[in-house]
């Protein structure tokens, strides 16, 4: 399962470093064994067939799934999961989350408060930033996403669109370090994904480091610096997005992108 | 007619005195039991969840005889009222269990996902994300559940305390006009009932018949 | 210490014939209030107010009086109109208002549940308004409606022990007599409540099992 491609050894502590995630339900292996670096402003790109483990690994990244077994390390905290050794503290996990911003498909937005309330609760709450410090942050990622319109609507009040807007400014709004998308377009409507995608690029553009976890294969080719191909829980292929959209090395990269292209 | 009418109206204080205790009390006591469903222990699951179903299973004017006249044998005596008030405690408790259960399980999992990918912390998630939207779920069915313990707080009657239904039962006796005295009680719960049924109307109406109770 | 802990067993003999009573008399309950359930729950979309109203009204009534000032105003309320019930009937009649009062509600809100898009497709393909109703609406209608009937019948089950005190020998009337005789209140109350869980259990089990099954089809 190593791919020759990684050669962490020589470089520079990584920004994100996700190595040997392993999940396993039962005996089924979902994730087997990946490991994903990424380095400061690089937007990387996961893709592959429904079932292929990408969100499960983006989820264990900021352990919304308890990795079997790895480690994630972040700057400087470092968090590591042994099958047979003890969960990760409470301290340790409410470092990495707050050091990781992660977009749902299903936005999950919170129902309840207003776009505006959405993204400055955590700050209050996590970073300890007074409520006017939090309002104002908050109102500038909404401009930022195009919605500063929306601060006082309730989510049922906005479109899908919309909603996943608010939800990566909530996600924005701590300062993270790194970007968790999971397939961040996939419930909406593909004129509507269109808008929240491009809010992607413009952050992308002004230097965020993310991981995606995306069907959009424009996007990912156009967008990201590096692609990631995933299959039945394990790395199959990995590098430049154009290289492998034109030349795949792998059989079952051709076999999932001419499935993808001939749709 | 005018003077039977005032004396059993001066039964509304008691009968509200236990609905209104056994619905507070009750409601508090089930926060630990709703959250000890969620545990990850099997076992505490599993205990809390037949506690709840026994009490159910079991018609209160059973444990109203079993508190007041058993407990009493076993030698713990209490008055009429704080028997009626701690049978009703006990019993709300198992159903607002049930009924937070239910309004937690509704709660879409990806709220809490996203509270705990914020970093808030458990007790932030349920201060400002949980509990808010449970509520809202859960109200309608709360007020439906009082005016079912409304009801059932006539049973305190037949253990001597002096509400609603004894004056009016003792009454009837005295002045051999049960239907009307007793039409007038009937009436007299539906306008005690009213608030609470205003509230519950907004729920919607196959969760009330599963939670429904005379 | 074991002998002590079961003592409470010895007075199931005594109570089990209050059990028959009182399964008797939820049975008939439950067929009336079924019955006096449909009545109403046609009576209250009816097109003539009068019956509407009236229909509501009874309805209001059966779900919002305590159950026990029903029993009285039967029981109590009759004999100022020189009718004189039995114990046993007078209960049967005030519990059939209230079963029926439920059962109003849960086969409207049943029908409810229904889409529309199903009696508008019903009607397309050629159906009049009754088979429409006989073989699309009542099916799945049913679906909904049989599980929470069923608990209405468990419910009344329990209900029965109100018949107690109009002296109808059910359940608790056998209690309260047994414990009178022997002083043993506690005892004696505690094999009552086994006797109404060992039924009532299994039953809510039976029923829960049975929505499960019912909803995979919806």
């Amino acid at each position: 399962m190593n791919h020759p491609v990684n050669n962490t050894e020589e470089s520079a502590p990584m920004f994100l470093r996700a190595s040997g995630i392993t999940k396993k339900y039962k005996e089924h292996r979902a994730v087997d064994n990946v490991t994903l670096e990424i380095d400061q402003g690089e937007v990387v790109s996961i893709i592959g067939p429904s079932g292929a483990g990408k969100s499960t690994f983006l989820r264990c990244i900021n352990f919304l799934e308890m990795p079997t077994e790895g480690t994630v390390s972040i700057g400087k905290e470092s968090v590591a999961v042994r099958t047979d050794s003890r969960l990760p503290s409470r301290a340790e996990l409410a470092a990495i989350r707050r050091s990781v911003g992660m977009v749902f498909q299903s936005f999950n937005l919170f129902p309840h408060l207003t776009a505006l309330r959405n993204i400055s609760l955590a700050q209050e709450r996590v970073l300890g930033r007074s409520g006017e410090e939090a309002d104002e942050k908050s109102y500038q990622l909404l401009k930022r996403v195009g919605l500063d319109k929306k601060a006082t609507a309730y989510p049922g009040q906005c479109s899908g669109g919309q909603q996943q807007r608010i939800a990566i400014a909530r996600a924005l709004a701590l300062d993270p370090l790194v970007m968790l998308f999971d397939e961040p377009t996939s419930a909406l409507d593909p004129e509507v994904g269109a808008e929240v995608l491009a809010v992607m690029r413009e952050l992308a553009d002004e230097g965020m480091t993310a991981i995606v976890v995306t069907h959009e294969m424009s996007f990912a080719r156009d967008v990201s610096d590096r692609m990631v191909v995933m299959v039945d829980g394990s790395v199959v292929e990995e590098g430049d997005p154009h290289a492998i959209m034109s030349a795949p090395s792998h059989e079952r990269t051709r076999q999932f992108l001419s499935a993808v292209v001939g749709r | 007619m005018l003077g039977v009418v005032g004396y059993i109206a001066l039964g509304i204080g008691a009968t509200l005195l236990i609905t209104a205790s056994a619905f507070t009390i009750g409601g508090i006591l089930a926060i630990p039991l709703a959250l000890a469903q969620r545990s990850r222990f099997a076992i505490l699951r599993l205990l809390v969840r037949g506690v709840v179903n026994l009490v159910r299973a079991v018609p209160p004017l059973v444990w109203l005889f079993l508190v007041f006249f058993g407990f009493a044998e076993l030698g713990l005596r209490m008055s009429p009222l704080m028997a009626a008030i701690a049978t009703f405690s006990f019993i709300a408790m198992s159903y607002f269990a049930e009924i937070y259960r239910a309004g937690l399980a509704a709660l879409s999992r990806g709220q809490e996902e996203a509270s705990a990918a914020l970093g808030l912390s458990t007790v932030d998630s349920y201060r400002f994300i949980v509990v808010p939207q449970v509520f809202r779920v859960v109200g309608p069915m709360m007020a439906s559940y009082g005016i079912g313990l409304l009801k059932d707080s006539a049973l305190a009657s037949t253990i001597g305390v002096v509400e609603l239904t004894f004056r009016a039962a003792s009454q009837a006796q005295q002045t051999g006009q049960g239907l009307t005295i007793f039409a007038i009680v009937g009436i007299i719960y539906l306008l005690l009932s009213l608030p609470l049924a205003i509230v519950s109307r907004q729920v919607d109406s196959r969760l009330r018949a599963r939670f429904s109770v005379a | 210490m074991i002998e002590n802990l079961l003592s409470w067993t010895q007075y199931l003999p005594a109570l089990s014939k209050g059990v028959g009573v009182a399964l008797s008399m939820t049975g008939i309950v439950i067929v009336l209030g079924y019955l006096l359930g449909l009545i109403l729950a046609y009576a209250s979309v009816s097109k003539l107010q009068v019956i509407k109203i009236v229909a509501l009204v009874i309805v209001e009534v059966g779900r919002g009086v305590p159950l026990l000032v029903l029993l009285y105003i039967v029981y109590q309320g009759l004999p100022q109109l020189q009718l004189t019930p039995t114990a046993f009937a007078s209960a049967v009649i005030a519990f059939t208002w209230s079963a029926g009062a439920y059962s109003a509600e849960v086969i409207r809100t049943s029908i409810d549940a229904v889409p529309n898009g199903q009696s508008e497709a019903a009607i397309a393909v050629g159906m009049n308004r009754l088979d429409s109703f006989r073989f699309i609406i009542a099916p799945q209608a049913i679906r909904v409606g049989i599980p929470p009937l069923m608990n209405i019948a468990i419910q009344f089950f329990q209900f029965t022990s109100l018949a107690y005190v109009i002296t109808v020998p059910e359940i608790m009337q056998a209690a309260y007599f047994q414990a009178t005789v022997t002083f043993d209140y506690f005892s004696v109350f505690l094999a009552a409540a086994f006797l109404y869980a060992v039924i009532t259990i299994p039953a809510t089990m039976l029923v829960s099992r049975l929505e499960r099954h019912l909803a995979k089809h919806l």
